[in-house]
């Protein structure tokens, strides 16, 4: 773990003191570094499930792919934001770059946490430089309106969810991730359980988000500098899923009968998004829409508790996160282009950039959840698990899996196909950069089709 | 027409394409007057780059990350050498060595070599009870 967490601390120093001609080599280079040692925590060595294990953090089958997702995004966003930022006067870069560093640390910190006030304290720590990306980097006045839904949001959620550990630590006097599953249930009034479990699980149903509470997400999303966008979509949501997927243990009789409205929620929210997503005309927006969707049914897949929705929900978090960072770096392409998220104004695209058609095409691919990819493979376990506990759910599901098809489609031919306006006759053509960000977004996710054994999470044995 | 201008950059379309009838106002200048030309809301930006600038103008070989050449291949070659042949490659190497987690792969490997043992001995492929049921103990009918 420290061979990970130490290099990651010292990217700050790194960034501080590298002149500044080769400030963003050298960043980009240690990030990849980081990332290669994260590939060593998918060696889960040991039978209890807990590998690289101290008394603070551990990693186990469930956090390992999400810190290794989390450890190779970050060569991404800088990647992603070379070029808007090489505007920008030095230090504010050097800036932007610690940001996003000290968002790696903590995320890093959280998903390998074992105790779940730690885990606690860097979900919410996770959110300042988030918060200062978008409201300090975002390039439309909205960006503060989206900094404080963004914010408030989770904080509501989760000043219960601090009180609901609070009461879980004086009752079983640990928190700890590997005592907790063995310890008593809490016991507490009807009434009282009920509210102690959805103050649990309300924090992180707002981060995945559930439709009900998603309105903080269009607007991040849109307003967030691209590396912003693609951490958000790939990571944070993900924490929000992670969480629950570990409260879930000791929620355990509860929930049999506390679930069930959100699952309806999160299914309808599916159906719904998707069909907010058909009526888009911002790109960015569009597909922050979609990522609600997505997430709905990972929010489906966990709380039904089943290992094949566990499984899915895992599998599914995974995939999206590329593919939707993936979407966010098109989206970024052609707003440094156009300088307008419109698609109306971005169309025709194949004839002007035709090779970043097929990264528009894969990308648009994976979002459809079309077999082999692992997208597909996430999604239908958790349509598999929501089936068998009832008949009903396959028609949302259906639907939902079929408008997610429409809306990938109708964003691949609006922005491709079709004329090419007149007033974007003369656009740069792709850097390589470009192109190697999305290479290294996709082909991971091709990569996945190869061992997919590695997203299984706890049920791989 | 103007296409045809764009093998020298992108400013000269755009100056002969402002030029055009379309930023001529049509409405009356009066303070009552709701409505603006585009003309008026965004006026043409020439100091301000702020993007249009076509860096292959001034270096061929732009390959997206700097304006300096020399930071702009070494930025490149840096990319390109830890992003796919160190991370994907090694990286990728890595993972398809990692040993049998769980033994999954044990287990179908060793269920096809029974299968095919036991096909071969024509035995039954596999035994109904999953318990012996010589050691299940029931209760008699009668007692309760």
């Amino acid at each position: 773990m420290l061979k990970i967490l130490i290099p990651t601390l010292f990217l700050l120093p790194t960034t501080w003191l590298t002149s500044s001609k080769w400030l963003w080599p050298t960043a980009l280079t240690q990030s990849m570094l980081i990332a290669l040692g994260s590939i060593t925590w998918l060696n889960n060595t040991t039978d209890t499930g807990w590998t690289a294990l101290n008394s603070y953090i551990g990693t186990d089958p469930l956090s390992t792919p999400l810190l290794v997702l989390s450890c190779w995004l970050l060569p991404l966003m800088l990647l992603a934001s070379q070029n808007h930022l090489s505007s920008e006067p030095m230090n504010r870069q050097r800036m932007y770059i610690t940001l996003l560093a000290t968002l790696q640390l903590f995320l890093i910190l959280a998903f390998g946490a074992t105790e779940m006030i730690m885990f606690y304290v860097m979900f919410e720590a996770t959110l300042i430089p988030t918060l200062l990306v978008i409201t300090r980097w975002g390039n439309q006045t909205e960006r503060l309106n989206a900094g404080t839904y963004f914010l408030f949001y989770t904080l509501a959620g989760s000043l219960p969810l601090l009180v609901a550990l609070l009461m879980l630590q004086n009752s079983t006097g640990t928190l700890s991730l590997l005592i907790i599953p063995y310890a008593k249930p809490l016991l507490l009034m009807p009434f009282g359980s009920k509210i102690w479990w959805a103050a649990c699980m309300i924090a992180f149903l707002v981060k995945m988000p559930l439709y009900g509470m998603h309105l903080w997400l269009p607007k991040a999303h849109v307003e967030a500098p691209v590396a912003g966008s693609m951490v958000l979509a790939a990571v944070l949501l993900k924490l929000g899923g992670y969480g629950m997927m570990r409260l879930m243990i000791v929620l355990d009789p509860l929930s049999k009968e506390m679930v069930y409205p959100f699952i309806v929620l999160a299914l309808w929210g599916v159906i719904m998004t998707g069909s907010i997503c058909l009526r888009q005309t911002d790109l960015k927006s569009l597909i922050a829409y979609s990522s609600v969707s997505h997430m709905g049914l990972v929010a489906g897949g966990i709380l039904i508790q089943t290992p094949w929705g566990f499984t899915g929900a895992l599998i599914l978090m995974i995939a999206h996160g590329l593919a939707s960072s993936a979407l966010f770096c098109l989206a970024n392409t052609n707003y440094e282009r156009t300088h307008s998220r419109t698609m109306l104004l971005a169309r025709g695209l194949q004839i002007a950039l035709p090779l970043m058609t097929t990264w528009w095409f894969i990308a648009s691919l994976a979002n459809l959840a079309l077999p082999p990819l692992p997208n597909l493979m996430g999604e239908l376990m958790i349509l598999t698990s929501l089936f068998n506990w009832s008949a009903w759910t396959l028609i949302l599901t259906g639907i939902g899996t079929l408008i997610t098809a429409a809306y990938s489609l109708y964003m691949f031919l609006m922005s491709q196909r079709g004329p090419l306006p007149q007033h974007m006759l003369a656009l740069p053509p792709s850097y390589t950069r470009e192109h190697l960000l999305m290479a290294l977004h996709l082909i991971p996710l091709l990569l996945i089709i190869l061992k997919p054994a590695l997203l299984w999470g706890w049920f791989a044995c | 027409m103007l296409s045809r201008f764009t093998r020298l950059g992108t400013t000269l379309p755009r100056i002969l394409a402002n030029s055009g009838v379309r930023f001529v106002s049509q409405s009356q200048k009066s303070a009552s007057a709701g409505s603006a030309t585009l003309s008026e809301l965004l006026p043409p930006q020439d100091s301000h780059d702020h993007g249009e600038v076509n860096h292959y103008v001034k270096n061929p070989d732009y390959h997206g990350f700097s304006t300096d050449p020399v930071v702009d291949q070494w930025n490149m070659r840096l990319a390109f050498f830890f992003g796919v042949s160190v991370v994907l490659v090694i990286g990728g190497t890595f993972i398809h060595y990692l040993p049998d987690y769980g033994m999954r792969q044990w287990a179908r490997r060793e269920a096809e070599r029974l299968l095919k043992h036991r096909e071969a001995k024509a035995l039954p492929l596999i035994a109904e009870d999953y318990y012996d049921s010589s050691k299940i103990v029931l209760a008699a009918a009668g007692e309760d």
